[in-house]
């Protein structure tokens, strides 16, 4: 039955399962803290999964599946900044676009590149890892962790994350002093896709090795989630993550032993909603203007 | 040789479609102080936006040094050493005060905060405007964010300094400090534009004056020669007068009875430390305090919006300490806040922002009667004299001047038994500051029981029926309103026995 050397094996694998989470709630943390919120992030997963797969088939390249993804995630983010930043639509909605749009496109594209509308072939391309204990454990899910501490160093060690800040704090104070808004607001919408992007990849590339129609399956909401749970700080969003990593590892793990599949994968989900409600710090304000066009 | 700056028929007209220029120019030369006066409205705060980088003009040409500039952005305005303080600031709230510091001038040229933090340091003490570098802006009071905001602009270097309505939010004794300020730096060298609707300050701080009336310059006047009754005549187009005090008619029972009241602010500082009066029917009872001495904390405690340590609240009888605001509402108690944004909902239109509060007056079972909302809302506008485009814009499209009407004028032409009023002429200018000074005569003459807090002293003394002065959260004084002078109570101000 259950024993301590799959628990081990849980721990390890679940840094792999937490990756796309993370990654996501970074770029998000990044956009929000500059006043803008993107739920299109579940739309750039699914997007970017689909852009990593269909690179990495036709190049054989995993690396280039990898950088087409996070490219892809970067100009969808671009599209929505062209909207929600410059031309001050409606966030959510805007948002909201990106997800359903996604969703359409990548059925559309499975049938044009593979004459398949629910999955690709298996893509053969494999990412860099090295073994730690009973598991392995992804380069990029280092990647994501030191990510992680670059963002937070960013958007709290430097002048360029103050002037970031005051954005989404309150935008016209933060105009009369200087710095340009929209701009930076841009940037972090990008720089928010792109994350969002490398998670898609690794999702797809890393976790499931091909493409399926809707396979990003809420995670970029979760990650929306964790924002809150962050207290909008990449650092405490390690930990939202990793609860989500580690559900998903022993969902997939159990779920051989035990049975009840589809009720097992729901853990991941509810048990992360669920600590993110209970231990999310009251005391922490989001930005101010959140949401708010300038 | 050429003025500093010159702008030539500037226009402006709002996205909205409010023309708040019309063509209006204005000249500052090297040195000097130059007071840009005008009523509420007149449009100084966009002319002075432009100049900033903050608006961009309709049409009109804006020269520096003889050059001509167009500037884009404040950051160009800066780097051309142009800095404004505004009205209302421009400092983010959540930050520190070090923070918006280093914002700001990092925006203009490269630095450490370590250096803007010694700098500020060495400035503030050497001309004794000291900032708490290490707090959040959102907890100072007003007086000591305006200090921030002129260190700000002395830290950018700036050869002029654009002084929205500076005084609106300051003590007396934070008056004439910061006037003082201003002739230190102009001795250095700095030029200021000195934007107010007070005719005394002008006199007191100005070496010109430019008056503008709805949009245009209507009169340049060097300050020494000219008159208040006469800038008043350019500024408003008539003389006024101020109200003078009058004994109350009748003095009835005891409405609002405060007993040692002990209030926290949002960091737990004690900010009232048992502090006890009474309020009659018929009498206005004046609080005179330097900024800071519990004067909110005093306010919201009785309108419910904070709950006391420990003391009691009477209304009437009743006791309301640490009950929600509606309690207080029932018992007719009628609130005008200190900030604008508390006391309206600036995103909401001027309708529902009239009967805010009030709804139940204004209802057809679960739904709202928009007909007779709007008759009311129509009726506070032509008795306040708000100036504004259509009854249904939001409330942040009006000036800060017919946002303090609308807000006073809802909350005046209330029934109720006692008056809050905090800072009620906030930000007004003359004509309006003394209708509303009038307003608060008839109330009191009708019955009502007020209890006025402000910072404008002369504004205390010429209302109050009794005096009580606030230092440190305790009240060190009780005059009548005929015994109290400004000598004697600025002195209890200061905390003298
Ligand atoms: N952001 C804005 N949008 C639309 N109208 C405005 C705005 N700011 C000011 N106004 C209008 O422009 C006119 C001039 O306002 P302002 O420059 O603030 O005057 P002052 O500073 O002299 O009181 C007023 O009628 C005011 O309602
Ligand atoms: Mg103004």
């Amino acid at each position: 039955m259950v024993e301590a050397e799959l628990w081990a094996f849980i721990a390890v694998s679940s840094v792999a399962y937490m990756t796309p989470i993370l990654l996501v709630t970074i770029g998000e943390i990044i956009a929000e803290r500059s006043g803008v919120v993107n739920i299109g992030v579940e739309g750039i997963l699914l997007a970017s999964a689909f852009a990593a797969v269909a690179a990495a088939f036709f190049s054989g390249s995993a690396a280039l599946g990898v950088a087409s993804g996070a490219l892809a995630g970067a100009l969808i983010g671009a599209l929505f900044g062209l909207f929600a930043v410059y031309l001050r639509a409606d966030q959510i909605i805007a948002g909201l676009a990106i997800n359903l749009s996604s969703y359409g496109f990548t059925v559309l594209g499975l049938i044009a590149l593979w004459g398949h509308h629910g999955a690709s072939p298996r893509v053969e391309a494999e990412l860099p890892y090295f073994s730690l204990g009973q598991g392995s454990v992804p380069l990029l899910s280092l990647l994501a962790l030191l990510i992680a501490a670059v963002a937070w160093l960013l958007l709290f060690r430097t002048r360029a994350g103050l002037a970031l800040r005051a954005c989404g704090e309150e935008p016209s104070a933060a105009y009369a002093m200087g710095v340009n808004v929209r701009l930076y607001r841009m940037a972090a919408v990008v720089l928010g896709g792109a994350l969002a992007g490398l998670g898609g990849s690794f999702l797809a590339l890393e976790l499931a090795g091909s493409f399926t129609r809707g396979m990003s399956a809420g995670m970029g909401f979760i990650a929306l989630a964790n924002v809150a749970f962050s207290g909008w700080n990449p650092l405490p969003a390690i930990l939202g993550a990793y609860v989500f990593g580690f559900l998903s590892a022993a969902a997939d793990a159990l779920q051989q032993e035990v049975g009840y599949a589809y009720l097992l994968k729901t853990l991941p989900y509810l048990g992360t909603l669920a600590a993110a409600a209970l231990l999310g710090r009251r005391s922490i304000r989001p930005p101010q203007r959140l949401g708010v066009p300038f | 040789m050429a003025p500093l700056v010159f702008m030539k028929e500037i226009r402006k007209v709002y996205p909205e479609g409010t023309v708040a220029l019309r063509g209006a120019s204005f000249e500052l030369l090297e040195g000097e102080v130059h007071a840009l006066l005008g009523e509420n409205g007149a449009g100084k705060t966009t002319l002075m936006k432009i100049l900033y980088g903050e608006l961009r003009p309709t049409s009109g040409e804006i020269y520096f040094r003889g050059e001509r500039v167009s500037f884009r952005s404040p950051q160009e305005a800066m780097r051309r050493g142009i800095a404004m303080v505004h009205q209302s600031f421009a400092l983010v709230p959540t930050f520190t005060v070090l923070e918006n510091l280093y914002l700001a001038i990092s925006s203009v040229r490269k630095v450490s905060q370590g250096e803007v933090r010694s700098r500020a340091a060495e400035l503030g003490k050497e001309l004794g405007i000291e900032v708490p570098l290490n707090a959040r802006v959102e907890q100072l009071p007003a007086g000591m964010r305006q200090r921030a905001e002129i260190l700000k602009a002395l830290l950018l270097e700036a050869k002029v300094i654009i002084l929205d309505e500076p005084t609106s939010l300051l003590t007396p004794f934070e008056a004439e400090a910061l006037i003082a300020l201003i002739r230190r730096l102009r001795a250095k060298g700095v030029s200021f534009v000195y934007v107010t609707h007070k005719l005394r300050e002008v006199k007191e701080v100005a070496d010109r004056v430019t008056v503008l009336r709805k949009g245009l310059n209507v009169g340049t006047l060097q300050a020494r020669e000219t008159s208040e009754a006469e800038m008043a005549k350019l500024m408003v187009g008539a003389a006024v007068e101020r109200a003078k005090r009058r004994p109350p008619r009748e003095v009835g029972e005891v409405v609002l009875e405060v007993e040692g009241l002990v209030a926290r602010d949002e960091m737990g500082v004690e900010r009232l430390r048992g502090v006890s009066f009474s309020v009659r029917a018929g009498e206005i009872v004046g609080i005179a305090g330097v900024q800071g001495s519990g004067q909110r904390e005093l306010a919201e405690a009785i309108a419910g919006l904070r709950r006391p340590e420990r003391g009691s609240i009477r209304v009437r009888g009743v006791e309301i300490a640490g009950k929600p605001p509606r309690e207080a509402r029932r018992l007719g108690v009628l609130y005008v806040p200190e900030l604008r944004e508390e006391g309206l909902a600036l995103e909401m239109n001027i309708v529902e922002n009239s009967i805010l509060a009030r709804q139940r007056g204004h209802a057809r079972g679960p739904l709202v009667d928009w007909g007779s909302a709007e008759e009311r809302a129509r009726g506070l506008v032509e008795r306040f004299k708000v100036v504004f485009g259509s009854l249904w814009d939001r409330a942040a499209a009006l000036s800060g001047g017919n946002q303090q009407r609308l807000m006073v004028g809802r909350e005046l032409s209330s029934r109720g038994a006692l008056l809050i009023a905090h800072e009620p002429t906030q930000g007004l200018d003359v004509t309006s500051a003394e209708m509303v000074r009038e307003e608060i005569l008839r109330l009191r003459d009708e019955g009502m029981a007020v209890l006025l807090i402000s910072s404008d002293l002369d504004e205390v003394l010429e209302l109050s029926d009794r005096v009580i002065v606030l230092f440190e959260g305790r009240s060190v004084g009780e005059l009548r309103g005929e015994e109290a002078s400004i000598e004697k109570v600025g002195r209890l101000m200061g905390g003298a026995a």
